[in-house]
């Protein structure tokens, strides 16, 4: 028996949901959350895989505030792989390879053990208001459930058409009834509702690849993880392989194009430039002659292969033919065909980056229905809905990090001020403080601000405080520590360091040499007490001390740009009454309504005369 | 009520020069901010101050060398200006001295301020009333306007046309850069690319002979120092109240009666001249005298142009020939004075500054010599710019070492990106959403 009253209720079962739910329900909310089918809750729609550039690092973000997702892919890892291992530890990223079906019952198991969280089928017509207030959803036949907040994750669901040659219908993913009756409730609201695309390649049938002709890409051993706590009891591994398309599938490709609903017309919305289609890859870049196709298995118990590079809405015959032209793919089979969605999302300017719609007080959106793509951004904005959903409902001001926080910090940033106009996806370079918002650091970056929000289980908490410690000590030691070069032999310090110790070092210099790191300090000095310290926290001390320099010349810049940036903008600021300010100015602003001044500066056409313009309005304002 | 902690919220202490440049006798500088005192005790070597009272002081510059006299003013907070503390340098106004002043205090710990800046601070921090405030935002606006007016001009010519030139290079870096790092299944590792040291190089090539065509153009926007130099009562003070037409220095018969050294802004031909009258490079045991002789050489080290003038009623001396020998060869002229008294070197440049030939051939010389040292190759930069050039230039000299000491791709990344940041404050700033624009129309990325 489902309640007739929650403090929150989640709508929807994808990577924001569950985050939204478990966050919600960890830090002690009642919490439902009702979706179409509770069997597909955790469901990856696009390819099997987790993390990759920018992307493990909101994962880990998200992990470190006790969230799902990195926890479930790894147990659902079935290759792993960390990227960028040679081009520094702050654009290192994990990409984990996941069985699609473990990954959805990790999911499932972690959400049904959330105490506090209780599910339910069905399908959310519309959302209860009364006075601008969120009251409760509407369910399929009328019937309410009240609840204070709403996360609302549609995912693609949200009037979702899928495209697949000049055929299109009414679905929310290959296969599932989309979710109409919302989607019309909040154009009739009035929000600002635009449409997105999206797409994937078709599945083959793994029995029918030759393998034998193909390059293999086998994970990395040991087996590297995403969570901070322990992965328990891993998968066996498979390899991913690696073909090409070939001139003549290009040639398939630009003979079907008329029957492409991007190119006929049918679809006329924005898909991601950083995913295209096999038909954009052809078309944009046509003097390639070939483009790689990863081959991702979609799990230990199928056969079924995920081709990663073909994403195409081209009719079912020339899906066929185009993947009979990659070599080893001549006599594949196809399992699925691959299609395109558009779908609606509401512009996220009108959120604040609390996630929260703020001309219907109780409302919040994550995911998809924000305009991005991803599972992992995803993810992270349902946990930040969630638990700002329920800071609301505690009375509390709302919660986001900063832009030198963490990526989620960026994300919602990018999000609220700037809007998008393609599905937005993570990457490092969007990150200006990059080198502080590591993979490594993720935890002493959120976990003690997740435990003051109450969103971290005591357990977790100690463990970073354990590790945070120790990491402090053993920075303590490498900088308060010196060494003679007496104390050493000199062609010996000189083999280890590769350059003579000339002068009185601490070991901290040593360790900032180039091609030097900790565990040449610790051969050098052996006795120095070093290796008593978990790998992982020398791994993470090595780069604290190695990039000292650089993240004090960051906070340095970041001070330069001086802290009046972070004064708050006055609410409903006419920017047509400021004397001075260019028409091209006035309409930017309109459009982005940033919150703080720092924001304004990182509009596009905002002079620094401009920002003076503004700051002297806003504090005239503000008396 | 005035809130004097409002000194946190701006970390920055700012300076700048008050006075419009190039006018008047007495030119301001202006330092506003939590260390305005300790630029005040750099600069003018004062350890105390009376709050609001007018100290005599020498200014100095960094490696100690005076640039002039004049009042130094403390304003404590919040009873100043700007609500900070706040020092006032007045000195003689020439650009020069003023461009001179504003470097120490900068050297001393001040920053540039931004246009408008200090009447910013000051309505921040109530020291303009409700009523003013919409004064102040035509201030800003109207400073806007010609620093807009300004930078568009600057931006025009040939300066704005190679900093977006170096601006596209940084860019193109940083697509290789950033995309190699941001798509590892790409075919993109410029890491393991030897022509991407070979880049960088030649991006700071560029960069720095930029950075000197601009110097040049800044200066030439400032005025050219030219230095009067010569034996004592050579000439040189009468020659300086004749080309500017007042009379600032004290002339009489004696030798050795200009200790100062006097400035005086003029044009010639349309150039800001700052025409510098020095103590006679005379050695002497004279104490006052002898700090005056080091000061004149290292003016003359620092000058654009040198007029050695020579008594045409004394002839050359052994003396001239031992001063004009020190002087440096490429900035150097001979100018014969009293020709009325007596006959200069033939084909030589003669003035008399109470007879004829006048004063017509060393306007000529000053308008032939100023027109050769500012061909062509300068840039119609400004300060600013120059400063921002300075900060891409360390930031790519960082980039470099870090490639080349450590490989690391995120740390020249980083360094790379702080760049392209530095030259935004002259190009505009580009959001890294354009830059991932470049990047995705650059390679066809993309699972």
């Amino acid at each position: 028996m489902t309640r007739q009253e929650y403090d929150l209720i989640v709508v929807g079962g994808g990577h924001a949901g569950v985050e939204a739910a478990t966050a919600g329900a960890r830090m002690g909310a009642a919490t439902l959350l009702v979706t179409h089918n509770l069997d597909t809750i955790g469901q990856m729609s696009c390819n099997p895989a987790v993390g990759g550039l920018g992307k493990s690092q909101l994962v880990r973000e998200v992990d470190a505030m006790d969230g799902l997702m990195a926890r479930a892919a790894d147990r659902a890892a079935i290759q792993v792989r960390v990227l960028n291992r040679r081009k520094g530890p702050a654009v290192r990223a994990t990409r984990v390879q996941t069985d699609r079906l473990e990954y959805r019952r990790a999911v499932q198991g972690a959400v049904l053990q959330q105490e506090g969280l209780e599910l339910l089928q069905a399908s959310v017509e519309r959302i209860r208001i009364q006075a601008d207030r969120v009251r409760g959803v509407v369910l399929q036949g009328e019937e309410t459930i009240d609840a204070e907040s709403v996360v609302l994750t549609t995912g693609t669901f949200l009037a979702g058409e899928v495209h697949r040659g000049r055929n299109q219908h009414s679905a929310g993913r290959a296969g599932e009834a989309p979710s109409l009756g919302l989607a019309e409730w909040l154009r009739a609201q009035g929000f600002h509702v635009e449409r997105l695309k999206t797409g994937t390649p078709p599945r083959l049938d793994g029995r029918s690849i030759d393998w034998q002709r193909l390059d293999v890409q086998p994970g990395e051993e040991p087996l590297p993880a995403l969570s901070a706590l322990p992965p328990g009891k891993r998968l066996p591994q498979v390899p991913c392989h690696l073909t090409y398309t070939v001139p003549q599938s290009h040639k398939v490709v630009a003979g079907a194009l008329e029957e492409s609903p991007i190119y006929s017309g049918a679809i006329d919305s924005s898909g991601p430039r950083y995913c295209p289609s096999i038909e954009d890859k052809v078309v944009r870049f046509a003097d390639r002659d070939h483009h790689t196709v990863f081959l991702e298995p979609e799990g230990l118990h199928t056969p079924e292969v995920y081709p990663n590079g073909i994403s195409t809405s081209l009719p079912r015959s020339a899906q066929e033919d185009l993947v009979r032209t990659i070599p080893g793919l001549e006599e594949a089979r196809i399992t699925r065909y691959g299609y395109a969605i558009e779908y609606d999302f509401l512009d996220p300017r009108q959120l604040d980056p609390t996630l929260a719609l703020g001309a219907c007080e109780g409302l919040f959106l994550a995911g998809q229905i924000n305009g991005t793509t991803g599972y992992e951004e995803a993810a992270a904005q349902g946990m930040l809905a969630g638990i700002n959903a329920v800071l609301r409902v505690q009375g509390e001001g709302g919660w986001y990090p900063r832009r030198d926080e963490a990526y989620l910090g960026v994300l919602v940033d990018d999000l609220t001020s700037r809007g998008v106009d393609e599905p937005y996806r993570m990457f490092t370079s969007r990150a200006e403080h990059r080198l502080i918002l590591r993979e490594d650091n993720a935890d002493t970056r959120l976990t003690p601000l997740g435990w003051d929000l109450g969103v971290v289980s005591e357990a977790r908490w100690q463990r970073s405080q354990r590790v945070a410690a120790d990491l402090q000590a053993l920075i303590a030691t490498l900088e308060g520590r010196w060494i003679d070069p007496q104390q050493v032999d000199t062609a010996f310090a000189q083999g280890v360091l590769g350059t003579p110790l000339s002068k009185p070092s601490r070991l901290a210099d040593l360790v900032r040499r180039p091609r030097v790191g900790l565990a040449e300090v610790v051969q050098l000095f052996p006795d120095a007490g070093l290796e008593v310290y978990d790998p992982e926290v020398r791994k993470r001390a090595e780069i604290e001390v190695k990039y000292a320099g650089y993240i004090e010349r960051d906070q340095a810049e970041n001070r330069r740009l001086n802290a009046e940036l972070e004064r708050p903008m006055p609410e409903g600021l006419d920017y047509r009454q400021i004397r001075g300010l260019s028409n091209e100015v006035v309409q930017r602003l309109e459009a982005a309504r940033p919150r703080t001044l720092d924001q304004a500066a990182r509009i596009q056409g905002v002079t620094p005369a401009a920002l003076n313009l503004l700051l002297v309005h806003a504090k005239r304002l503000a008396g | 009520m005035v809130d004097h902690a409002q000194n946190r919220l701006n970390p920055r202490t700012i300076a700048a020069i008050a006075t419009p440049s190039g006018k008047g006798g007495v030119g301001v500088v202006r330092v506003s901010g939590t260390k305005a005192l300790a630029v005040g005790q750099a600069v003018s070597g004062r350890r105390t101050f009376s709050p609001r009272y007018c100290h005599y002081a020498t200014f100095r510059d960094a490696s100690g060398s005076p640039l002039d006299e004049g009042l130094v003013i403390h304003f404590p907070g919040p009873h100043s200006y700007t609500g900070e503390d706040v020092v006032e340098f007045q000195g003689h106004g020439g650009p020069a001295v003023m461009q001179g002043l504003l470097q120490a205090a900068l050297d001393a710990g001040g920053e540039m301020a931004e246009p408008g800046e200090f009447t910013r601070r000051a309505f921040l921090n109530n020291r303009l009333d409700l009523s003013q405030a919409e004064s102040v935002a035509a201030l800003i606006e109207a400073d806007h306007r010609t620093a807009a007016r300004a930078a568009i001009r600057s931006l025009e010519g040939e300066f704005g046309h190679l900093v977006n030139g170096l601006a596209d290079e940084l860019t193109q870096l940083r697509v290789f850069v950033e995309g190699s790092l941001d798509f590892p299944d790409e075919d993109i590792d410029w890491l393991a690319e030897a022509g991407m040291l070979k880049r960088v190089d030649v991006l700071q090539g560029q960069l720095e002979a930029l950075r000197r065509r601009a110097a040049t153009g800044v200066r030439l926007g400032q005025g050219f120092q030219v230095v009067l130099a010569g034996r004592p009562n050579a000439g040189k003070s009468s020659l300086l109240n004749a080309l500017s037409g007042r009379e600032s220095a004290i002339v009489t018969e004696r030798a050795g009666t200009t200790r100062d050294i006097l400035r005086e802004s003029v044009e010639v031909a349309g150039f800001p001249v700052e025409l510098v009258d020095t103590a006679g490079l005379r050695q002497t045991e004279d104490l006052v005298e002898g700090e005056g002789v080091r000061r004149a050489r290292d003016l003359v080290a620092h000058s654009d142009l040198v007029l050695f003038l020579v008594d045409a009623g004394h002839g050359w001396t052994e003396t001239d020939d031992t001063e004009w020998s020190q002087l440096p060869e490429d900035r150097r002229a001979v100018v014969w004075s009293k020709v009325d008294r007596g006959r200069p070197a033939t084909g030589q440049t003669a003035v008399s500054t109470v007879s004829e030939p006048g004063l017509e051939p060393v306007i000529q010389l000053l308008r032939d010599r100023l027109q050769e040292g500012s061909a062509g190759d300068a840039l119609a930069a400004r300060q600013r710019h120059l400063d921002a050039l300075d900060r891409v230039h360390g930031h790519v000299v960082a980039a470099r070492r870090t490639l080349a000491d450590y490989g690391s791709g995120d740390l020249a990344a980083q360094d790379l990106l702080w760049a392209q940041e530095a030259l935004g404050e002259i190009t505009g700033h580009m959001h890294s959403d354009e830059l991932l624009g470049r990047i995705f129309a650059t390679f066809c990325i993309g699972k």
